[in-house]
C-alpha cells in the first residue's frame, strides 16, 4: 500500500462534522473513517471523491501521497 | 418468510409425519407390513390395501421436493435482499453448535468395523460450521467497502489454508499404503479432506470477525 499523509480530520472538522455524520454522507461505517483519519485504509476513487465533496476540499490535498 | 407461512409449512410437515405414522400403523396392523419391511419388488403386484402407504410415501416426497425448492428460493431471495440493501444476512450466532454434528464423523470409526461403510467420517465436514457463531455476531452489519475488502482477504486467507493442508495430505497419502493397507489410506484421505473443507468454511468467517473486530478494537471513538 502506497505511503500516504491523510488530512480529513482536519477537513472534516473545519466543516463541524463528526465521524458519524461523514461516515453517513459518504455512505461508509464510522469505522472507516477513523481508518482513513489514521491514514491506515486506502479508499477506493469514489470513496476519495465522495470525502473530497462531503468536506468541499480537493482530493489532493485531503490525501497526500509521499 | 412470513409467520402464517412458517406456520403452512409446519402444519404441512405434521400432516406427512402423521399420514406416515398412521399409514405404517395400517400396513403393520392389516397388511402383513407390505411397503414396511423390506421387500422384493420384482414379484410386487398391487393391492388396494397398499394405498395408503402409496399415497402418505407420495405426500412426504412432494412435501420434502416442495421444501427444498422453497428453501432454495428463500436463499436466493436473502442473498438479493443483502446485495440490495448491503447489509450482512441476519443469522443466530447459535446457529454455530451446529458444528457439533461435526463430531458424527467419529461415527465411522465405528461403522467401518461394523459393515465397511465410511462415508460418515465426511461428517467432519460440519465442524465447519461453527463458523455460523462469528457470521451471526456480524448480522446486519452495513457492508460498505472496506468490509467488503475484508471478506475478500479473510476468504483468500482461508483458501490459502484449506488448499495447503489439503496439498499437504495428499503428498503425505499419495506416499503409499498406510499400516500397509489401502483402504486406511482412503479412509485417511477422506477424514483429511472433510477437515481441511471444514477449516475453510470455518476460517473464512472467524478470519472476517477478527479483521473488523481487531479493527474496531484499536479504534477510538469520537
Amino acid at each position: 500500500m502506497a505511503e500516504f499523509e491523510c488530512r480529513l480530520k482536519m477537513y472534516r472538522q473545519m466543516k463541524d462534522l463528526t465521524q458519524e455524520q461523514l461516515a453517513e454522507k459518504v455512505g461508509v461505517r464510522r469505522e472507516t473513517i477513523m481508518r482513513l483519519e489514521k491514514a491506515q485504509y486506502n479508499p477506493s476513487l469514489k470513496l476519495a471523491v465522495d470525502i473530497s465533496r462531503a468536506v468541499e476540499a480537493p482530493i489532493e490535498e485531503i490525501f497526500v501521497f509521499q | 418468510m412470513k409467520t402464517s407461512k412458517k406456520k403452512i409449512w409446519i402444519g404441512c410437515g405434521i400432516f406427512c409425519v402423521l399420514s406416515a405414522l398412521l399409514s405404517s400403523w395400517y400396513a403393520v396392523a392389516y397388511n402383513d407390513s407390505r411397503l414396511v419391511v423390506p421387500m422384493d419388488f420384482k414379484d410386487y403386484v398391487f393391492d388396494i390395501k397398499d394405498l395408503p402407504m402409496i399415497v402418505s410415501i407420495f405426500l412426504v416426497c412432494v412435501y420434502l421436493a416442495a421444501l427444498f425448492v422453497m428453501l432454495f428460493i428463500h436463499g436466493g431471495k436473502k442473498r438479493r435482499q443483502a446485495k440490495e440493501t448491503d447489509v450482512t444476512r441476519k443469522i443466530n450466532p447459535k446457529l454455530g453448535c451446529l458444528g457439533v454434528l461435526g463430531f458424527l464423523g467419529f461415527a465411522g470409526f465405528w461403522t467401518y468395523p461394523v459393515d465397511g461403510t465410511v462415508f460418515p467420517f465426511a461428517f467432519f465436514l460440519f465442524f465447519g460450521f461453527f463458523g455460523f457463531y462469528y457470521e451471526g455476531k456480524m448480522s446486519g452489519t452495513f457492508m460498505d467497502e472496506r468490509f467488503r475488502e475484508n471478506i475478500v482477504r479473510a476468504k483468500l486467507k482461508a483458501y490459502r489454508i484449506t488448499f495447503g493442508v489439503m496439498h499437504a495430505a495428499l503428498i503425505i497419502l499419495c506416499q503409499g499404503k498406510l499400516f500397509g493397507n489401502l483402504e486406511y489410506t482412503l479412509i485417511a484421505a477422506i477424514i483429511s479432506l472433510s477437515l481441511a473443507l471444514g477449516l475453510g468454511i470455518f476460517l473464512s468467517e472467524y478470519l472476517l470477525y477478527r479483521y473488523d473486530h481487531d479493527d474496531q478494537a484499536e479504534e477510538g471513538g469520537e
